[in-house]
């Protein structure tokens, strides 16, 4: 009853965000299951502030919103400059790729990424890179969707006190079932209300610091000059304040890139174009997304810097080593049940618009990209077995939540790194170029793989010149340039006219 | 707090200003089955 009694607002706000969004998955289940373009790309008929507000929501997860603003109290405000890439990033994403991709996936009647790269490229080759991407798909994600379920689940841990485990499972259980439901109209329409959420939310937390301290001036006051310590136990001193004192601007551009350039490369994202139903539609969301995530990153990104204010000089070193808890820790300090309650669901939003969009990206790659590639089965199978891997997959990300492998921040970077490496370029030079090939896009892929790796575990922390080098970079141009030269070269591979004609014009 | 900390602020907002202006200029047409086909 006590227990009640302390957390009744916080209970009662979770309960009815989860409940609408169990709900919102119940009504589309009869829709969502009518045929594979319902289920994959909600018949390309959503309104465009839908896909903005799910573009943006699934942009920004817990990651962002716990991991990020918690990393800028041992960075300072100088994490700021992460919102600026990101917001950078989204506009390219729209200007660049948004109209084209939505063009011609419709006309090549394109459901996922993967079979994108098959149908626009056309051959045999293509096939395989379908499938490899499907696999690059499945082996990104799963580190990503971990770290979402850990920040969300040590939100549970220290609002309402529910342990490490259960909360882990609650939300990845939650979302598995509204998702499976309700396919890629539950997916967006869970990410608009979530997105509404996030947005409210990210302005809500910035009050608290000055709330807490009593104004903007005495905010700043306490965080010009602290006698916390950081990491390695030397005074923080102005460095909260100071552009570059805490962190290299290097790794902050390593970061901000392998994050924000998810936003042209990762299908989570990308498939958001698929569903917008007309051109008044994309126009708006072109100009409403970036509004949306550089408003919420601009009250995010700087946040754990200001909760030094908050903090007593033996909180700030435990903070300093699990910033992760900064935003918990923050909302605790604050100690308003309705605050703490809204801020939770919006927390959960973050998670969850994340995690639901990942889930069925997930279940259409391995069955319609891997499996249906491979060996073909009947349309009146795909859903229902797409349906049973998003189930089993959650399953393999919620044991992986109990036995994580590695920081919030960094597990998002390097999946980021491999997803912009080995799709950007095929991407953009499908949409682009008529004389992007098979060839050019398959090595650049797996160019873009090798470089991430060989970059991050055999270079970048042997050579202390390279450890704020992060892997994206070389990756990335490695990547491009191989797609350009190697299609250059192979130009007898592209597609006839007729078919790149049906694409382009 | 320095002119670079405060600089992505400003810059955000920059940002989506030019955007928008850069979207409202731009022909944007997709196609879907019946509709104009052409993008810019």
């Amino acid at each position: 009853m006590d227990y009640i009694r302390e957390h009744y607002l916080t209970l009662l706000l979770t309960s009815i965000y989860v409940a609408g969004c169990l709900y919102i998955g119940w009504h589309f289940k009869k829709k969502a299951k009518r045929g594979v373009e319902g289920y994959f790309v909600a018949k390309r008929e959503i309104p465009g502030w839908v896909i903005s507000l799910a573009f943006f929501s699934t942009s920004a997860s817990t990651n962002t919103y716990i991991g990020q603003a918690g990393i800028s109290f041992e960075y300072g405000l100088s994490w700021a400059w992460m919102g600026l890439i990101w917001t950078f990033f989204c506009v390219i994403s729209w200007q660049l790729l948004g109209p084209r991709m939505r063009y011609q996936t419709a006309r090549l009647n394109s459901y996922t990424i993967p079979d994108y790269f098959h149908l626009r490229y056309k051959s045999n080759l293509a096939k395989s890179i379908r499938v490899l991407s499907a696999f690059i798909i499945l082996f990104a994600t799963i580190w990503y969707m971990v770290g979402i379920a850990k920040g969300c689940a040590h939100v549970l841990t220290s609002v309402l006190d529910i342990t490490y485990e259960y909360g882990a499972f609650a939300i990845i259980f939650i979302t598995c079932v509204y998702t499976i439901w309700g396919g890629m109209y539950s997916v967006l329409w869970t990410d608009a209300i979530q997105g509404i959420i996030m947005f409210g939310v990210a302005i809500l937390m910035l009050m608290i610091p000055f709330i807490y301290l009593g104004g903007v001036d005495n905010v700043m006051e306490s965080i010009s000059m602290t006698e916390h310590l950081t990491k390695s136990g030397k005074p923080i001193g102005n460095g909260l304040v100071v552009f570059g004192k805490l962190v290299s601007f290097l790794y902050i551009l390593g970061i901000g890139l392998s994050i924000g350039m998810k936003q042209i490369s990762e299908p989570k994202n990308l498939i958001r174009f698929y569903s917008i139903n007309n051109a008044k539609s994309m126009k708006f969301a072109m100009i409403w997304t970036p509004v949306f995530l550089g408003v919420s990153l601009v009250c995010v990104m700087g946040l754990g810097a200001l909760v030094h204010g908050m903090t007593t000089v033996e909180e700030a070193n435990y903070l300093i080593n699990n910033t992760d808890e900064v935003i918990g820790f923050m909302l605790n300090k604050f100690d308003n049940r309705l605050v703490s309650g809204i801020c939770v669901a919006g927390l959960f939003a973050a998670g969850m618009s994340s995690l639901a969009s990942v889930i069925i990206i997930i279940g259409t790659a391995f069955v319609n990209d891997i499996w249906h590639a491979v060996k073909p089965m009947p349309v009146a199978k795909i859903i229902p077995r797409t349906k049973w891997v998003m189930g089993i997959y959650c399953l393999m990300v919620y044991i992986f939540t109990l036995y994580p492998m590695a920081g919030i921040v960094e597990l998002t970077a390097f999946a980021g790194a491999v997803f912009a490496a080995s799709f950007f370029p095929a991407i953009f030079g499908g949409l682009y170029f008529k004389w992007g090939t098979d060839l050019g896009a398959i090595s650049s892929m797996v160019v873009g793989m090798l470089v991430n790796i060989i970059w991050r575990f055999g270079f970048r922390f042997n050579y202390p010149a390279l450890e704020d080098v992060h892997e994206i970079i070389p990756a990335f141009l490695f990547a491009l340039i191989t797609y350009f030269v190697v299609s250059l070269l192979s130009k007898n591979r592209r597609p006839d006219e007729k078919h790149l004609s049906n694409v382009f014009d | 707090m320095d002119f670079l900390s405060l600089f992505p602020y400003i810059g955000i907002v920059l940002l989506v200003i030019i955007n928008a202006v850069l979207v409202m200029k731009r022909d944007i047409k997709v196609d879907r089955s019946g509709d104009d086909i052409q993008t810019k």
